[in-house]
């Protein structure tokens, strides 16, 4: 069963790997993905066979131990039971359908490889979320799901509207991450060797020994209904769902419309001993499931296009998911969310019929309901019965077509605020920084030399300048090494107080340099390179599409990125869990600044990626360019042009 | 019009510049903006037509080029692609040098530009850097850090997208009448939530001004001088082109809406530009710095300098031209008279059939007359002169069936025998994936028949080619209905239209296309009227691939009305009188040919009954082995096809792809369209043209006057013009003149199809269309002699610019000496075909075209008649 789950887990990287060194050919891609999804099948269904002969246990997996200290391990865990098992097969059945659809829905597309890499990619993070054993593995799996999201929304660099959109989602992505790697670190402060999915049934099943304090277990239910409800786009993350369906459709219909935002529903399911404990933690789930149906199911009346109805009835089911898991009803759960995977992934595949059917087999032409029921409205005095009514409605009618104004409000309590306190560092004077700098950092010392307070807490300056140096980096609009230069201080400022924290901590602040300052460097060699022959008045306010002229440079920029960001292929992945388990064991407060900081790097970075590189080439772009051209033919070219201009319309010499 | 010529910009500006305060006139504007942009109706009518209409009036390289500096886009082809041609010897050094001559420069120059064609230059290709990207709007955005267009595009989209919405969303928007203006006033003044971002102080108050005022007032804050005011509002529009040009086509035929809504252009100016005043103000505050105030650099086009003066790119412009008129001679020498055997004298038809002029029916005619010799075919636009607003038994409305250029008059219902059982309503299984939305039966549905969706997804995308017994495809239309074509009284419709045809009219039709197509005597016993529909799932451009002549229908109701009226006693009597002699043993019959599918229906078999017609069941033996053999050479270019097909393996892939829902393409429509022959079918009929030609019917000796040729050009220029250069432009840069790739399309309100949730309006056709294209401008050959067809020329009115601007060429085959001459605004000028090339030769069509994956050239097919 060990080695069924882990083929089951693997082949999708096998698939990816044989992809990526494959040129550019569909008929191998093809092969190679329908093989991969074949292949997956058999273990899938060996695994459920095994698994039904044996009674349908829960089964436990350790792999191997990543990274081990005398206080703390990182294993690769790996977990089983019914829920995986749902999900597993789910996520197998629409694969499969997808990549038979893709095969002649994407013949001759340019991004052929591309998308298929990226879908394997997909698939793989999926794989991991779902037969993860704890939570620092699912979290793995989780950020490898919300990158591919990110390239596919994406999929279509040369247009600014689906790069803004995947940075859109991306953003609520790595927001709610938030949720899920403070959620890890809780849990390890909280059950110690325990966090592992297996046992936590357990935990909690003594009424009388609560496995944490009240405070804290609601804090750590909080962390995860947040993550949750970010990723299945439920209330207040509504908006950014029916905003990602920029890539193919077959793309959107496996990703939004059946796998990816169920994963909250997952993630919920497989918490469900920690959240549920407390009456009031359910509570929440309830209302954010109420309100997400509420709204949603407003909103999906003025979509006056065929994928946001989808994606809006999509979140209204989820929603309804959210208050069933509230109530403690699992299996309906189950259920529910197979029939909603697979009903919004045919929907959204034959989306394109939607003006057929309607003009053709239909033959409706008008909507079927206007707001405006006149006798409704009887019972209400004479004087007010005709205007009261039509404020209602308006008012009903942009609540629906703001979809409850939602992204409105996260925009303006969240990211605008941060924004312009990184604009604030930004546009201070550099002399004034560094001597702010100075006096701040003699003043520190002065004061701890003279109260001698403990050495640890000169952490607390240097952690909120690390926050300022992200909220530098993240305010940045015009210079992309400035930026990468402001991330780098900021996850270097990280090490640095947890140094302070913890002296005994070094190994894992260099596990966690090792992962930062190769990729700055990297970075910065490719940044100078990009930018040499840049004009000086080409901001990063507009898109540069150097994947299209200079595709080297940004695949090294991308991976920079990765490194940066700390992407589960990079040291600094398991830097990032080490520094928050380790340094802030005994200081939670400090668990908070570094994940912010770390968030807002990432959204930060991300946007430079996409400034730089995407977009649509134009004359602009290539004058920056190499030219070279050989010296006759600038000769000709100019002899030609010189004839051009002395022959100048060129209708007249025609007859 | 001030962007006609640069001359009167000029000096307009000029007049501008000396009166300092010079009124600036809205309605006048916006009618020069409007201009600019793209005319294309909603999606359930597909209308082909030059997507560069707005720069016809110039000749066509200058045209493209200016095009290019305002949109964007891209004016040719990249240089790899014409070198790969020329290595692939499809363009030839004659057409290098027949473009090379036409430069009318020295030789030296000449001898020096042919060197510089064969010079890489990867970076020539780029857009270039224009109005629509590079102008003051953008450069003031640039300087403020404000992107204006995100911000109030997704706005103005969903409020347009709500607004025009013809029955996608739950809620409709509109009160009965109501106007744009109106409307968003409502919802901005009238409710408790504000109607972001017109709850700024500074916009609040504009809010009861007129929609001019506000424009006005707008524009004074935001740009400043008054001399920018058309370029901002032109740039404003042309960053999303689709959705304007939506609004301007609703505004001018309201009727292009089932459900006609009252919007017009300022309307939506004001509320886009109160928009952006709104978040100008949040962001930058009260004192921002207007256009007028800031520095432009000396790259931003400035329209009141004139329009820009556009280079065009010469070594492109040289390999465009060289590679049309190297594929064109190909076609000219196929058809020069001493290549031309001997004609055995036909002998008389069994079978006259008629086809749409389609070039995809070209191949069918081919493959037909191959089978059976003693078939005749004949071409002619696929409405077959019958002009009228059909309403099916299944359909809500009434739709044209006719070119667009035409204004229909009469209406015609089509009445059923029995009338088929229909309960619109009700929730058919095949299709309740469209309702589950509502959440609470939605709920229900997913708890109970998800799942089920399981097992139809697996069906339809591992077995598409089979298909569930509820799904209707085009071919099987019912046949037992009839259509009501005789007019009983003259009491027009409320609508203003006459039901039905008096026997005159009939008989002005019929004869109308006979004398068209040149057949008044010797007719068949059998008489097929073929017209073309094609079915596809999953396709939101459906109609773009169904008859462009019948305004993106299936033509059979046309079809059908033709045999009924041209059988009838009383229309046969008329058209006697008129000297068309139909006998009484001739038999008119209907059919429809599904061009994806590649099968065929015939109609109104209980007429059939009463009448038998002679040799039909021959007839339909014969035209089921062209339909295989035409879908294997269809075959040839799906990459994805059976390799080694026979023709019934082929005709099931051709038939599969029409019914799969995976498949983007379920046929390639006009793609390879190039050729437009108009004249006798001996000219053509042992000609291998590989589908590339649309074929009119014409008879140069029966229109001494040229006043049918009159009649065809005009119906032939817009029509095949059309479609011509819309895949023309449409492949030269798909994402600016085309739709971008089909896979990321969603439905917009039933009027279009955009990329995701809140981008623009998509026009043109999308990459899975023209991909194969060769981008080639049309070339008409007309039998008839250059003296009849200046006649002619001169009496087609404005079209005329099409030829003279050689946005279509035009050439004259002389019927009795087959020389050739090519139009040009002031004379024809005499065609030397190359010595050293001669067209090639063949057996069969499948000797040509098996294994081959590109265009071929024109080949002569020598078959035995027998």
């Amino acid at each position: 069963m060990n080695s069924l789950m882990l083929a089951s887990l693997l082949i999708p990287l096998a698939g990816f790997w044989l992809i990526f060194f494959t040129p550019n050919n569909e008929k191998i891609i093809a092969v190679i993905s329908y093989s991969c999804s074949h292949i997956m099948g058999l273990c899938i269904a060996a695994l459920l066979y095994v698994w039904a002969t044996q009674g349908y246990p829960h089964h436990e997996f350790e792999w191997f131990n990543l990274y081990a200290t005398d206080d703390y391990s990182f294993p690769v865990l790996l977990y089983f039971d019914r829920i995986s098992a749902v999900y597993l097969g789910c996520v197998w059945a629409i694969f499969s359908i997808i990549v038979k659809y893709c095969r002649i829905y994407l013949h001759r597309e340019a991004g052929y490889k591309r998308f298929f890499l990226t879908i394997f990619s997909f698939v793989f993070g999926l794989n991991i979320v779902i037969l993860s054993g704890s939570i620092d593995i699912l979290f793995a799996g989780w950020e490898i799901v919300g990158m591919s999201s990110f390239l596919l929304i994406a999929f279509y660099r040369h247009r600014p509207q689906p790069i803004r959109n995947a940075l859109r989602a991306y953003t609520v992505y790595r927001f709610c991450d938030i949720g899920l790697l403070l959620g890890s670190w809780m849990s390890h402060l909280l059950f110690h060797e325990s966090q592992h999915f297996s046992q936590l049934a357990d935990l909690f099943n003594h009424d009388a020994f609560p496995p944490a304090g009240y405070a804290s277990l609601l804090l750590l239910s909080t962390l995860i209904i947040i993550a949750a409800s970010g990723k299945s786009a439920q209330f207040p993350f509504c908006f950014w769902l029916p905003r990602a369906m920029e890539g193919p459709t077959p793309s959107s219909a496996i990703f939004y419309g059946a796998l990816s935002v169920h994963l909250g529903v997952f993630l919920l399911l497989r918490t469900t001993p920690i959240w549920t404990y407390e009456y009031f933690t359910r509570f929440i789930v309830f209302f954010i499931g109420l309100l997400t149906v509420i709204i949603a199911s407003v909103s999906e009346k003025t979509q006056s296009n065929i994928k946001g109805q989808i994606a809006y009835a999509s979140i209204t089911q989820v929603g309804l998911m959210f208050i069933e898991l509230s109530l403690g009803l699992e299996t309906l759960v189950l259920v529910h969310f197979l029939g909603n995977a697979f009903l919004r992934c045919y929907q959204l595949l034959v989306s394109p019929s939607i003006v057929a059917h309607l003009l053709r087999v239909e033959g409706s032409a008008d909507t079927d309901f206007h707001i405006n029921s006149t006798g409704r409205y009887s019972f209400l005095p004479e004087s007010i019965r005709n205007t009261l009514p039509d404020v209602l409605r308006n008012t009903l009618y942009v609540f629906s077509l703001q979809e409850g104004n939602l992204e409105l409000v996260v925009r303006a309590s969240v990211w605008e605020p941060l924004k312009r306190i990184g604009m604030r560092v930004n546009t201070t004077n550099l002399w004034i920084k560094a001597f702010n700098a100075l006096v701040g950092i003699s003043l520190v010392f002065i004061v701890f030399e003279v109260l001698d307070i403990e050495r640890k807490y000169v952490a607390i300056p240097i952690s909120i300048a690390m926050v300022l140096a992200s909220l530098s980096a993240f305010g940045q609009l015009n210079k992309p090494i400035s930026v990468w230069n402001a991330i780098t201080l900021s996850s270097t400022l990280a090490g640095i107080a947890v140094l302070f924290l913890n002296p005994q901590a070094k190994p894992d602040v260099a596990i966690f340099l090792s992962g930062i300052l190769p990729a700055w460097l990297l970075g910065i060699m490719v940044l100078f390179r990009m930018l040499k022959n840049q004009d000086a008045a080409e901001s990063l306010f507009t898109y540069q599409a150097m994947a299209e002229t200079r595709p080297r440079l940004s695949l090294l920029l991308f991976i920079s990125f990765l490194g940066l960001v700390g992407f589960p292929i990079s040291p600094a992945f398991l830097g990032e869990d080490l520094l928050l388990s380790h340094a802030s064991s005994h200081d939670p407060w400090f668990a908070l600044p570094i994940t912010i900081a770390f968030i807002i790097n990432g959204i930060a970075g991300a946007r430079v990626f996409q400034r730089l590189c995407l977009g649509r080439p134009t004359e602009l772009c290539g004058e920056h360019g190499r030219i070279v051209v050989s010296e006759i033919s600038l000769s000709l070219k100019r002899k030609s042009d010189h004839l051009m201009h002395g022959s100048k319309p060129e209708g007249k010499l025609e007859t | 019009m001030v962007f006609n010529t640069q001359k009167s910009v000029a000096t307009e500006s000029h007049h501008s510049a000396a009166q300092s305060v010079e009124p600036f006139n809205l309605d006048e504007t916006i009618g020069h903006i409007a201009h600019w942009l793209p005319t294309q109706g909603p999606i359930k009518d597909f209308i082909h037509h030059n997507t560069l209409h707005a720069v016809q009036h110039l000749p066509f390289h200058e045209g493209v080029a200016l095009a290019s500096k305002m949109f964007g886009a891209r004016s040719y082809m990249p240089m790899e692609y014409y070198l790969q041609m020329y290595l692939q010897g499809r363009i030839k050094n004659h057409g290098i040098d027949w473009a090379l001559n036409r430069t009318d420069t020295t030789k030296e120059h000449q001898e020096q530009l042919k060197l510089a064609m064969f010079i890489q230059d990867k970076n020539s290709h780029y857009p270039p850097i224009s109005l629509a990207n590079h102008g003051i709007r953008n450069a003031w955005a640039k300087k403020l850090e404000l992107d204006l267009s995100t911000l109030v595009h997704p706005i103005l989209f969903r409020l347009l997208g709500n607004f025009l919405d013809q029955g996608i969303s739950r809620w409709t928007l509109p009160k009965d009448g109501e106007s744009f203006w109106d409307c968003v006033m409502r919802l901005a003044q009238n409710s408790l939530i504000p109607l972001y971002p017109l709850q700024e102080p500074i916009v609040r108050k504009l809010l009861t001004q007129t929609p001019d005022q506000v424009i006005q007032i707008c524009l004074d804050k935001m740009v400043g001088a008054s001399d920018l005011y058309e370029q901002y509002l032109l740039e404003m529009l042309l960053a999303h082109p689709g959705w304007a040009g939506m609004v301007r086509i609703v505004e001018e035929t309201p009727r292009s809406l089932l459900d006609p809504r009252n919007i017009s252009l300022k309307q939506m100016i004001a509320v886009e530009i109160l928009c952006e005043l709104a978040f100008v103000h949040k962001y930058k505050g009260e004192n921002f710095a207007n256009i007028a105030s800031i520095q432009l650099t000396e790259k931003t086009t400035l329209l009141k300098k004139g329009l820009p003066s556009p280079e065009i790119p010469l070594i492109l412009k040289l390999w465009h031209e060289a590679m049309e008129w190297s594929l064109h001679t190909e076609l000219l020498t196929a058809l020069k008279p001493e290549q031309q055997k001997a004609h055995k004298p036909q002998t008389k038809p069994n079978v006259q059939a008629f086809f749409c002029l389609d070039d995809r029916e070209c191949s069918l005619r081919r493959h037909l007359e191959e089978i059976d010799p003693n078939i005749e075919t004949f071409g002619a636009a696929g409405f077959f002169g019958i002009d009228f607003l059909y309403q099916g038994l299944d359909d809500a409305y009434p739709v044209a069936q006719c070119p667009v250029i035409i204004t229909p008059k009469h209406l015609i219902l089509e009445t059923g025998g029995e009338k088929p059982e229909k309960d619109s309503k009700a929730d058919d299984i095949s299709h309740m994936h469209f309702k589950s939305h509502s959440f609470l039966r939605g709920w229900l549905y997913t708890q109970t028949l998800g799942i089920g969706y399981a097992a139809r997804m697996v069906w339809d995308v591992f077995r598409p080619g089979s298909k569930l017994p509820k799904l209707k495809s085009l071919s099987e239309i019912e046949a037992h209905s009839q259509l009501h074509l005789l007019r009983e009284n003259d009491t027009p419709t409320k609508d203003g239209y006459l039901l039905g045809f008096s026997f005159t009219e009939m008989a002005d039709r019929v004869g109308g296309l006979l004398t068209n197509i040149g057949l008044t005597r010797h007719f068949a016993p059998l008489v097929v009227i073929v017209a073309h529909g094609s079915s596809s799932v999953n396709n939101p451009h459906f109609a773009a691939y169904d008859c462009g002549a019948c305004a993106g229908k299936p033509g059979a109701p046309n079809a059908r009305a033709f045999a009924w009226m041209a059988n009838h006693e009383e229309v046969r009597r008329i058209l006697f009188d008129r000297g068309i002699d139909i006998p009484g043993g001739t038999r008119f019959v209907a059919a429809l040919h599904n061009t994806s599918r590649d099968e065929i229906t015939y109609f109104d078999n209980h007429l059939l009954k009463q009448h038998p017609a002679e040799g039909l069941a021959k007839f339909q033996k014969v035209m089921v082995e062209a339909l295989q053999r035409n879908a294997r050479e269809r075959c040839r270019w799906f990459e994805l096809a059976p390799k080694s097909n026979t023709v019934e393996k082929a005709h099931d892939h051709v038939t599969a792809r029409a019914s799969s829902i995976f498949e983007p393409r379920p046929e390639y429509n006009h793609s390879n369209n190039l050729y437009c022959i108009i004249g006798r079918r001996k000219l053509t009929r042992d000609l291998f043209m590989d589908r590339r030609a649309f074929l009119h019917s014409y008879d140069p000796n029966t229109d001494p006057m040229g006043n049918i040729m009159v009649r065809i050009l005009s119906a032939i220029i817009p029509v095949c013009g059309g479609i011509n250069l819309e895949y023309l432009f449409s492949r030269v840069d798909n994402s600016v003149y085309g739709a971008g790739t089909k896979l990321p399309h969603n439905v917009i309100g039933l009027l279009g199809v955009a990329n995701g949730v809140e981008g623009d309006l998509r026009t043109g056709l999308p990459q899975q269309m023209i991909e194969v294209h060769e981008p080639a401008r049309l070339l008409i050959v007309a039998e008839q002699s250059t003296a009849i067809l200046d006649k002619a020329v001169a009496n087609i009115g404005d079209l005329k610019e099409w030829l003279d601007n050689e946005w279509v060429r035009l050439v004259s085959s002389n019927p009795a000496t087959q020389e050739q001459f090519l139009y040009s605004k002031d004379s024809w000028e005499a065609i030397d075909l190359p010595t050293d090339y001669a067209s090639p030769s063949a057996q069969s069509s499948e000797d040509i075209f098996m294994d081959k994956t590109e265009t071929v050239p024109v080949h002569h097919l020598q078959r035995n008649h027998s």
